[in-house]
């Protein structure tokens, strides 16, 4: 262990509040935008493959889950793996600014389609995420691996530095015509996105997160010890047997792919259960949700294999995306907000209030209602049952992701009331 | 033999679980019993403490030679786990259950993101540096653990 890790339990080596926040406040934005998209457009739930259905999409992918991830990735780093990014607001301005103006211009690029836009996102993501990643790998080559989280969360960094590449080929495929197979990569898109890089970072972080804060046992050694490696390494393979069609060798290795997530929700599941926490709380609650709606969005998956309705492949994507990922999302980020405000107010020698004085639980709890309310809305809205269906689906998402920033934004007024008085 | 990380782990969720009992109870009303659980945490986390500050800090400032570096952030943390348990001790004086649950969020999170940064980076650059003297340093933080019961 060498003095780069030692450094990172400094004061000095915590990043600046500015650097995580200006992550979070930007991302609700985006969600109140694909909400506002979907109100004015309720067709777009019919099928994936409309220029609308993928800026939808986007908004909240790239617009919303990853700027949380980015945002998050700059306070975990340095506490959970001792890796520290360096120039951490310099790196942090930069690549917001770059990742942001890139959202924008993707999601403007997909749907009008502007081609010429659709590769200005392509050159701003690529800069974005090529700072973020060597600023990430640079913090972590510096410190040995130890323990299983630092090192599955650069098997996540990987995945998802895969799935952006392939991203970034789709966008030049479809704005220049790139000769490349346009459906093989979007299918590897997706998978790698949805498991290799936001569920690997999950896993990464449930490992730490679920025992401590919930108080649970720990995860079974041999889950913490090879599912990252196996996630992985199938995922490879996976991706074979794709690019060469192999069709029926692809189903059998899904499955193998949807039972790894599997392994890891079940756990989950089952370690909250046994929980010493006698109150659920707000975090637990969408952690529930979550994984339940992974759960159905999984099997979702496995039926649109044997299906040639559009339906499937757009529930999955409700299911995972906005059920499953945004749900865990919200849970942590009511807890690390009013964590950082409340820090960073007792590193100023401000004797802070505590963190349900600094974000009440009431607007919390009501906010995950409306995400729930809404995640039944956007169900029954892909079920196709009338127009107006997809319309309230999307004035719900609008009012629940302008609530996220309302709840976010009242803790920086209390941060900044504590911080003055 | 034990490590470091192994001894001091276990017993960072040894007072977890000592740390959930009171929330329990809180969340039931009793308050005798809410008391007790506090001052049985505030046993177990003083117990844990005072074993990193004057038993394996000092060894590890002294062997690394690093006496500014990490464990001075830990102390600090420290100082600021401390007042959290006070609040805490306060809060159930008044037997203001809101605030109690409030402060007990509050130190929930600044103990474990601190557990995070001991158990992932710290304990692992002691164990480096101590290796050898597990012999007699082990089963020194072991009674000075146990010393409180947890």
């Amino acid at each position: 262990m060498n003095m780069a890790a030692g450094n990172a339990l400094g004061y000095e080596a915590a990043p600046a509040f500015s650097a995580p926040l200006r992550f979070f406040l930007t991302a609700p934005l985006f969600g109140v935008l694909a909400g506002v998209l979907l109100l004015v457009m309720p067709e777009l739930l019919e099928s994936r493959w409309t220029p609308g259905a993928l800026a939808l999409t986007h908004l909240v992918t790239v617009g919303f889950m990853l700027t949380v991830m980015l945002g998050a990735m700059f306070q975990i780093l340095p506490v959970v793996a001792g890796a520290p990014i360096p120039a951490t607001t310099v790196v942090a301005t930069i690549v917001h600014l770059l990742m942001s103006a890139g959202a924008v211009a993707l999601v403007w690029g997909l749907g009008a389609p502007a081609p010429d836009v659709l590769v200005i996102a392509v050159w701003l993501l690529g800069a974005g995420c090529a700072v973020f990643f060597v600023a990430a790998a640079i913090a972590l080559l510096r410190v040995p691996i130890t323990q299983a989280t630092p090192r599955d969360m650069r098997f996540a960094l990987i995945g998802l530095g895969i799935a952006i590449l392939l991203g970034l080929t789709l966008a030049m495929i479809i704005a220049r015509g790139l000769a490349l197979p346009l459906v093989p990569l979007l299918k590897l898109h997706v998978g790698w996105a949805w498991l290799g890089g936001v569920g690997m970072l999950l896993g990464a972080t449930a490992w730490i997160v679920v025992p401590m804060f919930q108080i649970t046992p720990p995860y079974p050694a041999a889950l913490t010890r090879y599912w990252a490696f196996a996630t992985f390494t199938t995922l490879l393979i996976w991706s074979a047997t794709v690019m060469y069609e192999l069709t029926s060798i692809e189903f059998v290795i899904v499955i193998a792919l949807v039972a790894l997530a599997g392994a890891f929700i079940g756990n989950t599941l089952a370690l909250q259960r046994r929980s010493r926490k006698s109150i659920p709380d707000i975090t637990q609650r969408a952690f529930q949700l979550g994984l339940g709606s992974l759960i159905a969005g999984l099997i979702c998956i496995l039926v649109s294999y044997h299906s040639d309705s559009p339906l499937w492949p757009v529930l999955s994507g409700v299911l995972i995306l906005h059920g499953g990922f945004i749900s865990v999302m919200l849970g942590m980020l009511y807890k690390i907000v009013p964590f950082l405000a409340w820090l960073h107010l007792t590193q100023a020698g401000v004797r802070a209030p505590n963190m349900k004085k600094l974000q009440p639980d009431a607007p919390v709890r009501k906010q995950l209602i409306a995400h729930a309310i809404t995640l039944a809305a956007l169900i029954v809205a892909t079920l196709g049952v009338s127009a107006w269906a997809g319309r309230i689906a999307g004035m719900l998402m609008t009012i629940e992701f302008a609530w996220l920033l309302n709840n976010m934004i009242n803790v920086i007024r209390a941060y900044r009331r504590a911080g003055s008085a | 033999m034990t490590s470091i990380t192994e001894l001091m782990t276990h017993d960072h969720r040894a007072c977890d679980e000592v740390f959930a009992t009171i929330e329990t109870a809180v969340a039931k009303g009793d308050w005798d019993k809410a008391g007790a659980a506090l001052t049985a945490f505030g046993e177990a986390l003083e117990a844990h403490l005072s074993a990193e500050e004057t038993t394996i800090f000092p060894r590890f400032e002294s062997a690394s030679g690093m006496v500014d570096g990490p464990t001075r952030m830990m102390r600090m943390e420290h100082t600021e786990m401390r007042r959290g348990l006070d609040n805490m001790r306060d809060a159930l004086e008044r037997k203001d259950a809101d605030d109690l649950s409030g402060e007990a969020e509050t130190l929930l999170i600044l103990m474990q993101q601190h557990n995070m940064k001991e158990e992932n980076i710290l304990y692992p650059m002691c164990d480096n540096h101590l290796s050898g003297e597990m012999a007699t340093l082990g089963p020194k933080i072991t009674s000075q653990l146990k010393a409180s019961g947890a």
